[in-house]
């Protein structure tokens, strides 16, 4: 029997690609849409509002029924919402900015789903994101960049460990963009020019702040002072979930010199501004970190290059571990503005060694 | 239906011409052999495009032509969306709706009934066999009830008909919703019985199709299928129920031996044979569904939403089920193309799927909350 591969698809056009490589590949594909966010739905004449909708499930359908593999609409909602967004809507009351697809990938796809893969017979779990896993002649995994470096997504998956990795398939790994779409039309998949997501899934509009005000008890907003380095008070606030630091527009505070979000407090409520320059960083500390590759551990120091978000350049760095899920992070030639709650992932060239969630940056 | 399709495919039966007379005598004859089913006058039957349509036609049909002073619907928690769904909507034009509990097994106890049902009463609507536990309902005390109010009694007997004998003078009611493919028929034409001198408003306009109560073309090529199906379903419903009856027990109690903790969401006796809903302990029904699905064993749950997954039920809720419970039950029908040899089968299978999913994803816990 051929082993069977459970393919998480969006309806988008890199998992169902993902899917018919598989498929192509002699693997027993199921796909499955996962239902993620709350009350999804799309009748006719409604505007699409979010996620998961009904178009977007029957694109991977019809993808399907196409490349001739069975496909289910899993229901996760409840999980979503207890294990990201309750994470998302908290981090943003403490003053930090998430990022919620790592914490999807981590708590969704890459556990729960595979409890799901697991009840269904599967021996794999597949997803379209781009990086690639290699297993080396001593039967360790290795989490690396994609080949295509404008679309690699490694930093959404550094909390993948060796059984994840072990159990997992990235089929778009070692291609581009360009060639994924092209497989897409010569497969004669109708989503094959579909637009990307850009947003995070369960926030089409962009709107932070308002979803987490729509998502929270109101007594948990509170508003509080934006100030100075001094404590100098420049203006109100109504909540500090509307801040991220490193921010420059939105303050409402206009001064001679551009000012930006340098730290937030959450406790006394105050958003704390400065100026450019004091907002770079020696380095951060950064909690949750989860290793890749275990030699991090064992050595607790190595010199790496850092990613602190998606689309900033990797930075040289040397990163030592505190504590079994704790580092320090020291950037070789000063960074650049570090912004708490998201993600800093260590590279060295194009492999995951682990990363971490940004608890606060290290001044200078 | 084959023939059908050859000879007059696109034959108008409303239409003078040749091709017409010969369509209009086809869905005349699928008329006849459809009625003959619950022993009504062929006359009385309206062809609709399902029982969904037939419930929605029954309900704001008799809500729109009722008299003002009766402004008040008695039905049941635990009916179809398709009654469910036009009740409410009446209810927020102003309608009094009064929806009944099941006890622990779905059956209705009707005097309780009874008791709603008063000189403001236009209409009782109840299934006589539920969709999803097959629970059949005692309706003839209702139907009494009815006809000493003066109150419309609409029977939705989608899921009964072709498992059970059904007779529209016996059961006393003026309405009732009958669909094709729950017989082995096509999918997409239904019919809804209209008795002789029961004034209901049209809720399709623009012809005078069907007795003035449904305009447009008729689905004769449907309406053909569903005669043949009811036809067989008449000839062949003593025996096929108690073939079908015996299979579902016997599955069930495989079933038992092999699952601890299996619960029957319905009464042991007084159910339609064909249906099983059962709570498997441990597990989400939804992975069940999906694993046995993969394995070849088709069952349902609960019903669909937009998007394609599953809701907990609202009939095993009403039956005193917690959330959990529901999610963790699914339906099991059988029908009449269902052989001895795959209930053996399924027998084997469920029991061994269900460790599967229990072990690799049990359900108690966050999933559940």
């Amino acid at each position: 029997m051929n082993p069977r591969v459970l393919v998480a698809m969006s309806g988008g056009v890199d998992s169902s690609v993902a899917a018919a490589i598989l498929r192509e590949q002699g693997y027993d594909v199921v796909g499955v849409a996962m239902q993620l966010a709350p009350g999804a739905s799309s009748s006719i004449g409604q505007r699409r509002a979010t996620c998961c909708s009904h178009d977007d499930f029957e694109d991977a359908r019809r993808v399907a029924e196409r490349v001739d593999f069975p496909f289910y609409v899993v229901d996760l909602r409840a999980d979503f919402a207890a294990r990201v967004i309750d994470n998302f809507v908290d981090e943003y009351l403490s003053g930090r900015t998430p990022n919620p697809c790592v914490m999807c990938n981590r708590e969704i796809k890459f556990d729960r789903l595979w409890r799901r893969a697991q009840a269904l017979a599967a021996d794999f779990i597949a997803t379209g994101h781009y990086a690639r896993i290699e297993r080396d002649p001593h039967g360790r995994f290795h989490l690396r960049k994609a080949a295509d470096g404008a679309k690699d997504q490694s930093y959404f998956l550094f909390s993948l460990g060796q059984r994840e990795l072990a159990r997992t398939l990235f089929p778009l790994g070692t291609m581009t963009k360009t060639e994924v779409r092209a497989r897409a039309r010569a497969l004669g998949l109708a989503n094959a020019d579909k637009p990307e997501s850009q947003e995070i899934c369960f926030v089409p509009d962009g709107a932070y702040a308002r979803f987490v005000e729509r998502n929270v008890d109101p007594g948990r907003i509170r508003g509080g002072r934006i100030v100075d380095g001094a404590g100098r008070v420049l203006a109100q606030h109504r909540g500090v979930h509307n801040f991220t630091v490193g921010q420059r527009r939105g303050l409402g505070v206009a001064t001679g010199e551009p000012l930006y979000v340098r730290e937030i407090s959450a406790e006394r409520g105050d958003v704390v501004t400065g100026t450019r320059d004091e907002l770079t960083a020696a380095g951060l500390v950064a909690r949750g970190v989860s290793l890749v590759d275990p030699r991090l551990a064992q050595g607790g120091q190595m010199a790496v290059e850092v990613k602190i978000r998606y689309r900033h350049p990797a930075i040289p760095a040397k990163v030592r571990m505190t504590d079994v899920s704790s580092a320090e992070v020291r950037f070789s030639d000063g960074g650049p503005a570090v912004t708490p709650g998201q993600a800093c992932v260590f590279y060295r060239g194009d492999e995951v060694i682990g990363g971490g969630f940004i608890e606060r940056a290290i001044g200078i | 239906m084959i023939r059908c399709i050859e000879e007059c495919g696109d034959g108008n039966p409303a239409s003078v011409h040749h091709a017409g007379q010969r369509a209009r005598r086809m869905i005349e004859n699928a008329r006849e052999r459809v009625s003959n089913l619950i022993g009504a006058p062929a006359r009385s039957l309206v062809f609709t495009s399902g029982g969904s349509e037939a419930n929605n036609l029954a309900i704001f049909g008799a809500a729109e032509a009722s008299p003002p002073a009766r402004r008040a619907i008695v039905s049941s928690a635990i009916e179809h969306s398709s009654v469910l769904a036009p009740l409410a909507r009446l209810e927020s034009q102003g309608f009094e709706v009064v929806r009944a509990t099941p006890d622990a097994d779905g059956r209705l106890a009707p005097q309780r009934i009874i008791d709603a049902i008063d000189s403001r009463t236009a209409l009782v609507t109840l299934a006589l066999a539920n969709a999803e536990t097959g629970t059949v309902q005692e309706l003839a005390p209702v139907a009494e009830a009815a006809a000493r109010e003066g109150v419309l009694f609409h029977i939705d007997a989608a899921q009964a008909v072709g498992r059970m004998a059904v007779s529209v003078s016996e059961l006393g009611c003026a309405l009732m919703t009958l669909s094709a493919h729950k017989l082995g028929g096509p999918a997409g034409i239904g019919a809804l019985y209209v008795r002789q001198g029961v004034v209901i408003a049209q809720q399709i306009l623009g012809g005078p199709q069907e007795r003035g109560l449904r305009a447009g073309t008729p689905n004769l090529i449907g309406a053909v299928g569903f005669g043949a199906a009811a036809e067989e379903s008449a000839r062949v419903i003593g025996e096929e129920s108690q073939r079908v009856t015996a299979l579902g027990d016997a599955l069930l109690q495989d079933l038992g031996i092999e699952i601890p903790g299996l619960r029957l969401n319905g009464p042991r006796f007084g159910r339609i044979g064909n249906t099983l809903n059962l709570t498997f302990p441990g597990v989400l029904g939804e992975s069940l569904l999906i694993a046995l699905d993969l394995e070849g064993v088709e069952v349902s749950m609960g019903s669909a939403c937009a998007a394609g997954a599953v809701e907990p039920s609202h009939v095993l809720t009403a039956m005193g089920r917690s959330a959990a419970e529901a999610r963790s039950s699914l339906r099991l029908s059988l029908g009449w193309n269902t052989a001895a040899e795959e209930i053996a089968l399924a027998g084997e299978i469920i029991p061994r799927v269900w460790r599967r999913v229990a072990s690799a994803e049990p359900s108690a816990g966050e999933a559940l909350r």
